[in-house]
């Protein structure tokens, strides 16, 4: 095998690859990444068995071939070469040769034989929509999945293809959080619920360019997500994800409009104050305004207030602050609108698009 | 086994129940509402408990939250330790642990005076399929009923867990390799090999990974299977072409445990769709734990891909316990039994039963209920009487010295003749000094009738030996090697 190919296409590609290795596999041969020279590109294919990347980089092909090299230690040699073009060549042996300006270098890989062969979604259901859609709701929603292993049916975002969208949600028991890709054609056998890895969504939201398509297929215990040059496949969360619906309150008491970024920085630096992770921050809601407090002994207290047209009844709530401030991170939209119960009921964010973010309140001493 | 005499009024086996029933002592609660409302509970009592806890739920949490998500609720059980509520569906459960628990147990509190373990149901959740559809019944073989899921806790034995595991010198290792994996399959030994003789506990230490994986993940597919039902279920899925369905159960297992794997020995097809399990759980970062009555290189007939394949991980042996670990099994099984020997016959029994566990656990089910029938104490003679079959089986496997000078000629390639020779070469020498030690060690004989048995050799020839064969198995580990597996396969 033999191809030319320049750095930087070289080491994105490997970048996206080497996310798929284990540093702990038990198989040799999972260290490795999977390199096939054919057409004019380079695939490069790397996985723990659970998650797979698949990525191609362009590159001029003197000789077809494939063969197998250290993942990781590849990626960062690559990394580190001038910003020239690099010569790769491999011989029968899986001994790959680098050369790169006056530097040459010698790796040794094993055959492609033994690499694992990648799972075949024939036959797959399938559904298309925009990188770009699917990118905002993972964005939206991802801060919220639990970080708890025992409770691994909540450990990714669940899919939800319906009617005419798609639903994503996560959530970690404390919070929740949902987004929609609408206008979108499920035909009724092809309706799915399936949970998708952390990691998977990690490198989905890495991956997903904004001006494409990604097609998205399923199969028994898998999914593949097609971003065009970059192929991701995961194993599915195995499990029924609880019924999020129960979740979010039926009615409103109150509502305001807020400034997104006013109020974000506002709590930021209200929190600031806090020493422990069980600080919380007591927003209190009143004629035309918010006050944002917290107060740890022997630190010190903060006070914070932001004009808002509110009119209704006078609501004090605390909140964590991280799970206040996730969704106001991550949103883009310039207001939010808060939904308020009373005192000890969930707090409810939302915007302008069908999202919905729901927060459950601290209970902290009077 | 040996059974207990059949006309037994009050069979001791009953008492064998490793779950712990808690004793409920209510003096020690300060509230005098009904806590002694147990799992038979009629529904009834249930409603009117639920009753309670709603109304010091909803003081605790407010009616708002009560509505939401306590009022469609309902008890399931209640004991002294734990509460079961059932509840629609899972986000119940996942909400009202990660929010509202210390509000629940406020409540508990003041109905039960004390906390509760807080445990969930689905309604309906038997969707679990407790039989399939058709169970298909065939005459020669086997039928294989269990479905994919509830391969675990159906076929399991609730007694063999890690509480019930006696762990001496013998078994410390394979019981921490096991404990390990039942910890964390597949991050730890995979496959683990778990190899020994008859009754030694391989099935107990394979079943309490299962039973320990079944109660710590939920929702983990443990199949456990000894290598016969593979093979027979593996049979009849061809003769009925349902091999989809069979493999489905099998390499969709998380963990799968494999009992007396040298079953599969000489037959062919089966190893090879074995092969193909083992590859597909194994590639899957699956946990595998095989027992044998050999290590793998020892299987006859065992195909060699198979053999490396289980040797790839941890091979680990049971032997049979010493004294004190024979000891300390009988006093355990004595005290779950709520049986209480006499220490002479506890003692009598260690000493005299040592081949395996299963054998010392019926002989000593078999003392007792003799002693609770009889009324009358225990002497030697009516233990010996007793247990005359026990004692014969164990007798026969007393070594003599002509089978232990036949194995080490046999071990060292020299003749039978050399063993009762003067020849003073080193080659015949040290190995005529090994077959000595272990005749001391192994059979009852005196150093004057070991000396005779080689070759009319003085008594002080054979201290002479046995000091030093000693002094060099410390410092060789090689021979330490040889002569544990030269005293191991003179016993067996």
């Amino acid at each position: 095998m033999k191809f030319t190919i320049t750095q930087d296409a070289f080491a994105e590609g490997l970048q996206n690859a080497v996310s798929a290795v284990n540093p702990r596999s038990t198989l040799p041969i999972l260290s490795n990444v999977l390199l096939q020279a054919v057409d004019n590109e380079v695939i490069l294919t790397a996985t723990d068995l659970d998650f797979t990347v698949r990525t191609k980089a362009p590159a001029k092909i003197g000789k077809a071939g494939s063969t197998t090299l250290p993942a990781r230690r590849l990626s960062t040699l690559v990394k580190d070469l001038a910003k020239s073009d690099i010569e790769v060549e491999v011989d029968a042996k899986s001994v790959a040769t680098l050369r790169s300006g006056a530097g040459i270098y010698k790796i040794f890989g094993l055959p492609e034989a033994e690499f694992p062969g990648l799972p075949a979604f024939e036959g797959a259901v399938e559904f298309t929509l925009k990188a770009s859609d699917l990118k905002d709701g993972l964005r939206k929603t991802h801060y919220a999945i639990s970080l708890d292993e025992t409770r691994y049916v909540l450990n990714g975002i669940l899919f939800s293809f319906k009617g005419d969208k798609l639903t994503l949600v996560a959530t970690d028991g404390r919070r929740l959080a949902l987004a929609e890709v609408n206008d979108l054609e499920i035909p009724a056998s092809q309706e799915r619920d399936f949970i998708v890895r952390t990691k998977a969504v990690t490198e989905l939201m890495r991956s997903l360019s904004d001006d494409a398509e990604v097609v998205i297929r399923l199969s028994q215990n898998m999914v593949q997500f097609d971003c065009g040059s970059t192929t991701l496949i995961s194993k599915l969360v195995e499990g029924n994800y609880p019924n999020y619906a129960q979740v979010i309150p039926n009615k409103v008491n109150e509502r305001v409009t807020v400034e997104r970024e006013v109020l974000l920085s506002a709590v930021r630096r209200v929190s600031l104050l806090n020493t422990e992770k069980t600080g919380s921050v007591r927003l209190n809601f009143s004629k035309g305004k918010i006050e944002i407090k917290s107060n740890t002994p022997e630190v010190g207290e903060a006070h914070e207030e932001l004009a808002v047209s509110y009119k209704g009844e006078n609501i004090s709530v605390a909140f964590n602050p991280d799970f206040l401030m996730a969704p106001l991170r991550y949103l883009q939209e310039d207001e939010v609108h808060f939904e308020l119960i009373d005192d000890i009921s969930p707090g409810v964010i939302k915007i302008n698009a069908p999202f919905v973010y729901v927060l459950m309140p601290m209970r902290v001493g009077a | 086994m040996p059974s207990p005499p059949t006309p037994v009024s009050k069979s001791p086996r009953r008492k064998v129940s490793k779950v712990r029933s808690p004793k409920v002592s209510s003096s020690r609660r300060k509230n005098t509402l009904p806590p002694t409302v147990n799992n038979s509970a009629s529904a009834d009592e249930l409603d009117a408990l639920w009753n309670q806890i709603s109304s010091a739920l909803k003081v605790e949490l407010g009616e708002g939250v009560y509505d939401r998500w306590f009022s469609t609720l309902s008890l399931a059980s209640v004991d002294s330790r734990e509460i079961v509520l059932l509840i629609p569906n899972s986000i119940y459960q996942v909400w009202i642990e990660s929010n509202y628990a210390a509000q629940v147990q406020a409540a508990l509190m003041t109905i039960f005076g004390g906390e509760r373990k807080l445990s969930f149901r689905i309604e309906n959740a038997v969707a679990r399929p407790e039989q399939l559809a058709t169970p298909v019944q065939s005459e020669v073989l086997q039928a294989p009923v269990e479905p994919a899921e509830v391969v675990g806790p159906k076929g399991f034995n609730p007694h063999y867990t890690f509480d019930t595991f006696v762990v001496g010198t013998n078994s410390e290792f394979a019981h921490a390799a096991s404990l390990a994996v039942a910890k964390s399959p597949s991050r730890t030994y995979n496959p683990l090999f778990i190899h020994g003789g008859v009754g030694l506990g391989k099935t107990h230490l394979l079943q309490a990974i299962g039973h320990h994986l079944v109660a710590s993940r939920k929702g983990s597919k443990v199949a456990y299977v000894r290598s016969e039902t593979f093979t027979n279920e593996f049979i009849h899925a061809i003769q009925t072409n349902s091999l989809v369905k069979f493999r489905r159960r099998y390499r969709q297992a998380d963990i799968l445990l494999i009992d007396d794997i040298q079953f599969l020995a000489g037959k062919e097809r089966s190893q090879e769709e074995f092969f193909h399990t083992f590859n597909s759980l194994f590639e899957g970062r699956k946990q595998i734990v095989l027992s044998s009555d050999q290590p793998p290189s020892e299987i006859s007939q065992l195909e060699k891909r198979l053999v490396s394949r289980f040797e790839w991980g941890l091979t680990a042996e049971l032997q049979p316990p010493d004294i004190e670990t024979r000891l300390a099994i009988l006093r355990k099984k004595a005290a779950g039994l709520d049986v209480t020997l006499p220490s002479h016959v506890l003692d009598y029994l260690a000493q005299r039963v040592k081949s395996n566990v299963r054998r010392l656990e019926g002989a000593l089910l078999r003392v007792a209920s003799f002693s609770s029938l009889s009324g009358r104490p225990l002497t030697d003679e009516s233990i010996e009487h007793v247990l005359r079959d026990i004692l014969q089986e164990e007798a026969k496997r007393a070594v003599s010295v002509d089978q232990v000078q036949r194995k080490v000629a046999e071990h060292y390639d020299i003749r039978l003749a050399d063993m009762t020779s003067k020849r003073r070469q080193a080659s015949i020498a040290f190995p005529r000094q090994v077959a000595m030690f272990i005749s001391r060690r192994l059979t009852k004989n005196s150093l004057q009738d070991i000396g005779e048995a080689f070759g009319g050799k003085d008594h002080g020839t054979v201290i002479h030996a046995c000091k030093k064969v000693k002094s060099r198995m410390e410092k060789e580990e090689s021979l330490r090697q040889v002569v544990r597996f030269l005293e191991a396969s003179l016993q067996r």
